[in-house]
């Protein structure tokens, strides 16, 4: 008689839910009970007829030639037990030496699968350090690329900066030049214009003029630089205008080491110049 | 008691039985005479296929497959939901069957529980090695299930029956309560515990034990009786 506890038990267990204490409880039931077996075989079969809820798949024709093909590389094993019923004699006390071969043999055959799956997980590691290692092989090429782009880079900054660098000093040369307008201070020229440039570092200048009047042929224009240091200007020189255009460049230098270039003018003077000064100023720095 | 299938013909069947009785063949009905003794003529077919294969017949391999392997590869794939994974399950199980044929009992049991049984458990094994337990919960459903589904257009001759035998079953199912029928569904596909079963329906564990074992019996009487 099955009641109620057993015949649930034999449901769930025909759709393999009993676990642990609980199974093996149920397990040893079945062993000494046969009308639960059969309760339990008959749910089991109604339990596989859920399969027929499944939707529809047709199984790929390629599936059954593989399992073919591997069912030919294993021997059922229904035979070879039916063979040996029918061959086996009477069984009878073995001795223990003939133990030893097949206690050896299986002994091989543990170490034979312990090995395996240590060959087996040795190449599982090896197949996963492998991969590590093209990973790490590809960031370092990766890594080497991005080197060589910032290389690159770094050196046309490095370009970049030094021209630059060139240019700001340049640009602080020039800061140090002293630059000065030139105004008229003769009536009879007063378009003229002229820009004095004082490179104080080398002590050499720069003069620009245009709408002077030309010359008598014993006249020059003579430069003076003024410097505080010394009681009188400082003679650099003397220049004469294109007669047309009334225009002039010179270089100059002073006669004297120029601490500090605070003026510039320029007078007219006999052809030559004089040591100094001493016809009329004809321009002078504003 | 030992039960095994049976066949049993009757008024109830409707007016062309026989055709009805030819897919229905092979449905798990039990008698006290045992499979072999049922009249059931599919099973008792499947079992022959299984003495031949355990005398090393491939023939009665490839016969069994065909008869088979269309149940059993749904089975699979609707567990797995992955026809790679399926195709591998249903080859490890009839090399099991190929390998085992000769420790089939029919008196305990039929050839098609039994390939449907291993074909469940190791989906299922695979099932919860491939995905954790929060997963799983979390992504099985009894309205995916696919019970509602269209079965697909699987042919003619052999598929038709196999048609007929889904139908057969589906309608049992059908019959029964709503909150049985998603409790069996869940057991049978989802490869959840009770407990996770409970959970998923949000109803006390006792009460799907409950319901597992009225619908499981409520199928089998279904099944028996129809036929």
């Amino acid at each position: 008689m099955i009641d109620d506890r057993q015949e649930e038990l034999a449901a769930l267990h025909a759709l393999d839910l009993l676990e642990g204490a609980e199974r093996d409880q149920f397990v040893a039931e079945l062993e000494r009970n046969a009308e639960l077996r059969g309760r339990v075989g008959d749910l089991r079969q109604a339990a596989a007829a859920l399969a027929h809820l499944a939707p529809a798949a047709e199984p790929p024709a390629a599936l059954k030639a593989r399992i073919l093909a591997s069912a030919s590389g294993s021997a059922s094993r229904g035979r070879a037990p039916e063979a040996a019923r029918t061959a086996r004699p009477k069984a009878r006390p073995v001795p223990v030496s003939s133990w030893i071969p097949w206690l050896a043999a299986a002994c091989l055959g543990v170490a034979a699968i312990w090995s395996g799956r240590l060959y087996l997980e040795a190449r599982s590691e090896s197949a996963s350090l492998r991969e590590q290692q093209r990973l790490a092989q590809r960031a370092l090429e990766q890594t080497r690329g991005q080197l060589a782009d910032a290389t690159r880079l770094l050196s046309a900054s490095g370009r970049e900066i030094a021209e630059l660098g060139a240019k700001l000093k340049a640009e602080g040369d020039l800061a140090h030049f002293k630059i000065s307008m030139l105004a008229s201070m003769l009536g009879n020229s007063p378009a003229a214009l002229a820009v004095a440039v004082w490179d104080p570092t080398r002590e050499q200048g720069v003069l620009a003029v245009s709408r002077l009047p030309a010359l008598a042929a014993a006249m020059d224009y003579q430069l003076w630089v003024i410097d505080p240091q010394y009681p009188s200007p400082v003679n650099s020189g003397v220049f004469a205008v294109d007669p047309v255009t009334g225009e002039a460049h010179v270089v100059f230098r002073a006669d004297k080491p120029i601490k500090s270039a605070a003026k510039f003018a320029v007078s007219l003077e006999r052809k030559g110049g004089v040591p100094s000064p001493e016809g009329p100023i004809v321009l002078l720095s504003r | 008691m030992s039960l095994t299938l049976a066949i049993l013909p009757g008024p109830s069947i409707g007016p062309e039985p026989d055709a009805r009785w030819r897919g229905l063949k092979g449905l798990f009905l039990m008698t006290p005479a045992g499979d072999l003794d049922s009249g059931n003529a599919c099973a008792r077919e499947n079992a022959e296929l299984l003495r031949r294969m355990a005398g090393g017949d491939r023939d009665a391999l490839a016969e069994l497959y065909d008869r088979l392997s269309r149940p059993l590869y749904a089975t699979a794939r609707h567990i797995l939901n992955d026809a790679s994974e399926a195709q591998d399950v249903v080859h490890d199980v009839f090399l099991a069957l190929w390998e085992n044929a000769g420790s089939f009992d029919a008196g305990r049991g039929a050839a098609f529980s039994w390939a449907v049984t291993l074909t469940r458990n190791r989906s299922i094994d695979r099932l919860r090695t491939r995905t954790n337990r929060a997963r799983l919960l979390a992504s099985s459903s009894p309205d995916d299930l696919g019970y509602g589904s269209n079965p697909g257009d699987i042919g003619t001759g052999d598929r038709a029956e196999l048609v007929e035998r889904a139908d057969a079953v589906r309608s049992a199912v059908d019959a029964l309560p709503a909150e049985q029928k998603r409790a069996l569904e869940l057991a049978f596909f989802s490869g959840l515990t009770q407990k996770e079963i409970a959970e998923k329906l949000n109803e006390p564990i006792g009460t799907i034990k409950a319901r597992i074992r009225r619908g499981l019996i409520k199928l089998r009487d279904k099944l028996t009786h129809r036929l």
